[in-house]
């Protein structure tokens, strides 16, 4: 009779892991292709400079370093150049797309991405500079009513 | 009294196994029912305060604006997809705590803003590679967007690990930051006439409640 009961544990035990094991299995997450065929060139880059021309916060929160904006500029830090409009656009897409992301200004021709004067047409570093301090063009002129209309320009 | 239907069970196992086989079925067929009924866009709304979230999902690829029309449900990004317990769990937490706000809390107090910097951790990725499986290899996406899921993936594990929306801030709610600052403005100018554009939007997402909690109020006012 004892040897009954410790053999029905068992089975049951067994069955317990059993479903479990299957449910694990079913809902075992995919692993995604890993296979890189790429690779990034590695630099070094010395503190001095590092410090001449820093990170802004909202690319630094996302670890972003040099390389990621100044590729294909060779090795050597000393020789980076600006990127130029077409090198935010490779991240940040078009000009319209970022036009439309602060569109619900259009209603009152506010949208300083899409300029009542200009259009979506200027260029990103009249207003965002990624070294150095930003600025707001439009309070240029508007400086009064700029703080009703908009955020100071993200750094 | 156990004894006894121990005997019983032992007597006709196969019987015994079969009524536990269709219990265990039933089991399992209504909670994956429930489950999956509960993962709707129609159905979480229902407490889930998320107009405006809302409003920008129908918008998106994700929302079925895609050349494809296919929709996503809410619970495929905002549920994590790593095992069935975490899942549950996660779900029952979530909707306890927005019935808790939709009920006794105050909506309106709710700063979207502040919440959409933790967007990390609301957007779970590994429902995002359920269907991206190829991030970091496709050839159709750029060069710069391989090289940017290289860098994601580099940083896996680690410490200063990232989402994917820490990047695709509005992944799966195309426009969600006009949609809030209609919604909630952050600048003066714009409260001008936003509660008439709010209205538009909550009219075409729950126009036919509207239509209906009017007509019971007229019908109410004519009987008096």
């Amino acid at each position: 009779m004892k040897g009954c009961k410790v053999k029905r544990i068992f089975l049951l035990l067994g069955v317990f892991f059993l479903s479990i094991m299957s449910l694990w299995a079913v809902n075992h997450t995919i692993t995604p292709e890993t296979t890189v065929t790429e690779v990034d060139p590695v630099i070094e880059v010395s503190s001095e400079l590092r410090k001449q021309y820093p990170i802004k916060p909202h690319h630094a929160k996302l670890s972003m370093d040099c390389i990621h904006c100044h590729e294909g500029q060779g090795t050597n830090p000393e020789e980076f150049e600006y990127i130029g409009d077409e090198g935010c656009l490779k991240c940040h897409g078009s000009k319209e797309k970022i036009a439309h992301r602060t569109g619900y200004m259009d209603r009152f021709h506010t949208n300083p991405h899409n300029s009542f004067h200009d259009g979506p047409t200027l260029s990103c570093d009249e207003c965002h500079q990624v070294h150095q301090e930003s600025i707001n063009m439009c309070a240029e002129c508007h400086d009064k009513e700029v703080p009703n209309w908009m955020k100071v320009t993200a750094p | 009294m156990i004894k006894k239907f121990i005997e019983i069970i032992r007597k006709r196992l196969l019987v015994a196994l079969l009524v536990g086989a269709i219990i265990g079925l039933i089991t399992v067929y209504a909670s994956y029912t429930a489950i999956s009924m509960t993962g709707t866009p129609q159905f979480c709304v229902v407490c889930h305060e998320m107009a405006p979230m809302r409003a920008s999902y129908d918008k998106d690829v994700h929302g079925g604006m895609g050349e494809s029309g296919i929709k996503v449900n809410c619970v495929e990004c905002h549920l994590p997809h790593d095992n069935l317990v975490n899942y549950v769990y996660t779900k029952a937490k979530n909707g306890l705590s927005e019935v808790n706000t939709h009920f006794f809390g105050n909506p309106d107090l709710i700063d979207w803003k502040k919440k959409r910097e933790y967007r990390a951790s609301f957007v779970y990725d590994n429902g995002c590679i359920k269907c991206h499986t190829n991030y970091e290899t496709n050839q159709k996406i750029s060069a710069k967007a391989r090289q940017m899921h290289r860098h994601y993936n580099k940083l896996k594990g680690s410490d200063k690990q990232l989402g994917c929306a820490s990047c695709h801030a509005e992944v799966g709610h195309k426009g969600l930051n006009n949609m809030l600052n209609i919604y909630k403005p952050q600048h003066m100018l714009y409260e001008k006439g936003s509660a008439i554009k709010k209205a538009e939007i909550d009219m075409r997402l729950y126009g036919e409640v509207i239509e209906i909690s009017n007509k019971v109020e007229e019908k109410t006012k004519t009987e008096r």
